[in-house]
């Protein structure tokens, strides 16, 4: 079963990974199974979390999904200098103010990248965290101490927030890079009609990033979850994907208003908030809160389902 | 076994906890000092004795009154009659920054885009985010600051993208409170945080679509803090307005002075001397918002009958009520809000219906509509 999981996977972006493992793994090898809860030095868990980030960003389906994320706003960018000009009201919001402003390549990217996108790439990093191990066998080798569980549960948590960090930032800066490179850069216009300068702009851009990260935490946390239910990583990502878009559904029907503010999409559109002048913070908050919630919720249930698994492989 | 289930006790308590405060944060927080006991009279005495303050807050407004939903994304339909219904049905949130009477911004927060309404001094300022494009206008120096207020509060303004404040409101409500109308105080409410008098007016009359209205006014300073009418039978309030947040505080100063982005469209508009509120383009609303009672020269003078809740407002046939008839028979918005009765098309809404019939008379009121069709039919 293993040898089948690392043939498909492709052994050479593979072999190194599981190496790193096992040193990262050895120092909490000394104690058995059934041993003391020992494995808990802060150095343990600093020194999986290094090798986790290490795995995930040396791995090529990363930074295939990072090159596909940065192309959006290339071929954005390319195919609206190619053309000629946009009229205002069509095709996605801000896209007719490229032209104008380099800097709003990185917003309609991020725009772009929201509804499915981005929750792809997030559904594929947090469906593998778990049953990623699980399907190339290598899980048991990182939990040979009791409670090494709960800290495996958390690195691999970290980790996939971390690619929620990095993913709407390449987004955002690879739009600023070819926008600039492509069109005038000069104050930007936000939605209240006022006018900020390139320097606050990036920030801005920055603050719209950080919200996509926030939002797609939660998403992060179902896909942890899904992905401690099963040994096929495919399954869990596939069902993490299959969750973003059954939530967004659901927010777009009118007949089930009362349940869109517990859906974790419903604030993903709230980013345009923080265009505003003055910045609306609303929307930051109850997202985050939102957020939070998921992430409680799923943890524990993530939690409770990984620690009474029977870890088989 | 005890210990499998004590690893899921996590994944209980979390939702449990989560539900609790879900529950506890519905329920209205319990204020600490009860609010002195005040008559209608007193109450309304406040709000007439607070002046415009300075306030920054957010607007929430929700309305049932059975118009059909407009998609929120996708291109504007552009046409004045369509935005105003827009901003009429669905929900939607302002902000709203005030300083004094002549400074004002109101911002509408749309998905992905704004439109803003800023006024300082005599100086107005429209701008639509969605197509970029701005308007301004000049006030009329005759104009009284309080005249420019209502004028851009009005109801007919929200063509433009203003939404009603629920001072504008008030005022248009208590206007109409009569011996038809019972006035009375209801428990206190808690507001944006705030506590508030809740000032209830109930029609004395079966006739009328309106249930109920009410009023918050805030306890401290008199200012309305939410407005909601109920239509009669209906549980959910059909039309709603009221702060989520609110500061008294003066908002930074720099929100007031706009000047439109580069490569925004500016359409200058003329205001006429007399200063009607009624802007160019925009007369055709009248048909729509029947309520407004705007002295318009665009229009021949309406034909009131009944009185009170049960007033039915008749416009004779003419260029306006004609044009007004054949926006709603063009519209395709309002074609399919309308309905074919015996005479002519219904507009029908939960608080107000309008018939526009075949002759080209406009018939309106918040009365049901076989009142509407027999004024019709007595004439």
């Amino acid at each position: 079963m293993p040898n089948r999981d690392v043939a498909k996977e492709g052994a050479a972006g593979k072999a190194a990974p599981v190496e790193v493992r096992e040193a990262a793994g050895s120092s909490a090898a000394e104690s058995p199974a059934t041993g003391p809860i020992d494995g808990m030095q802060p150095g343990n868990g600093w020194s999986l979390l290094a090798s986790e980030l290490s795995v995930l960003f040396r791995r090529r389906r990363t930074w295939a999904m990072l090159l596909a994320l940065a192309a959006v706003p290339v071929l954005m960018a390319v195919a609206v200098r190619a053309s000629s000009s946009v009229p205002p009201g069509r095709g996605p919001a801000f896209l007719d103010r490229i032209t104008q402003n380099g800097l709003f390549v990185g917003v309609t990217a991020l725009l772009v990248c929201v509804p499915l996108f981005l929750p792809l790439t997030v559904g594929v990093v947090a469906g593998d965290t778990i049953a990623g191990e699980a399907g190339l066998g290598t899980l048991r080798y990182l939990l040979v101490a009791p409670a090494g569980r709960v800290r495996l549960l958390l690195v691999k948590y970290a980790g996939a927030a971390v690619f929620c960090i990095v993913g709407p930032l390449v987004v955002a800066l690879a739009g600023a890079g070819i926008g600039s490179a492509l069109f005038p850069v000069g104050p930007v216009t936000l939605l209240s009609g006022d006018v900020i300068a390139p320097g606050e702009a990036l920030v801005r851009l920055v603050l719209v990033a950080a919200y996509l990260t926030v939002s797609l935490l939660g998403l992060s946390a179902v896909g942890m979850f899904l992905s401690t239910l099963t040994d096929v990583p495919v399954g869990a990502m596939a069902a993490t994907i299959v969750a973003s878009v059954v939530s967004q559904v659901l927010g777009e029907l009118p007949q089930l208003e009362w349940l869109h503010p517990w859906l974790f999409t419903h604030y993903w559109f709230g980013f345009a908030d923080l265009l505003r002048q003055p910045v609306a913070w609303d929307s930051f908050g109850s997202n985050a809160l939102l957020q939070a919630g998921y992430i409680a919720v799923f943890g524990a249930l993530a939690y409770g389902r990984f620690v009474t698994k029977d870890i088989l492989s | 076994m005890t210990r499998k289930w004590l690893r899921w006790m996590p994944a209980v308590a979390v939702p449990a906890v989560i539900a609790a405060a879900a529950l506890a944060g519905s329920l209205p927080a319990s204020a600490g000092d009860p609010l002195p006991a005040k008559t209608p009279a007193e109450v309304l005495a406040m709000v007439a004795q607070h002046s415009a303050p300075s306030l920054s807050g957010t607007l929430e407004q929700t309305s049932q009154i059975g118009l059909p939903e407009l998609p929120k994304t996708g291109p504007s339909s552009g046409g004045g009659a369509a935005s105003a219904l827009e901003l009429l049905s669905g929900p939607h949130t302002a902000r709203v920054f005030l300083d004094g009477t002549s400074n004002m911004r109101i911002q509408v927060l749309d998905r992905l885009a704004e439109r803003n309404a800023v006024k300082s001094g005599d100086q107005v300022w429209l701008y639509s985010s969605r197509d970029n494009t701005a308007a301004h206008l000049t006030l009329p120096a005759g104009a009284g600051h309080a005249r420019d207020f209502s004028d851009c509060r009005h109801p007919a303004a929200g063509a433009d993208g203003v939404m009603p404040t629920p001072e504008a409101l008030a005022a248009r409500l208590l206007a109409v409170a009569d011996p038809t109308t019972e006035v009375s105080v209801g428990p206190e409410i808690n507001i944006a945080g705030r506590a508030a008098y809740n000032l209830m007016v109930t029609p004395r009359t079966e006739g009328t679509l309106i249930g109920s209205a009410a009023i918050a006014v805030d306890g401290q300073s008199g200012l309305p803090l939410s407005v909601e009418l109920k239509a009669r039978g209906q549980e959910e309030p059909a039309f709603k307005l009221a702060f989520t947040s609110l500061s008294l505080e003066a908002p930074d100063a720099s929100l007031f002075a706009f000047t439109p982005p580069p490569g925004a469209t500016v359409k200058e508009i003329e205001v006429p001397a007399h200063g009607t509120g009624s802007w160019p383009g925009h007369g055709t609303e009248k048909g729509v918002v029947p309520d407004s009672r705007d002295p318009n020269g665009g229009l021949p003078r309406p034909e009131v009958t009944g009185t009170g809740w049960e007033t039915v407002v008749e416009f004779p046939a003419g260029p306006a009520s004609a044009e007004a008839g054949a926006m709603a028979s063009g519209d395709p918005l309002i074609q399919q809000a309308a309905v074919a009765v015996p005479g002519g098309r219904l507009f029908s809404t939960a608080v107000v219906n309008v018939l526009f019939t075949d002759d080209g008379r406009v018939f309106a009121g918040s009365v049901p509509a076989e009142r509407l069709l027999t004024a019709a039919a007595a004439r």
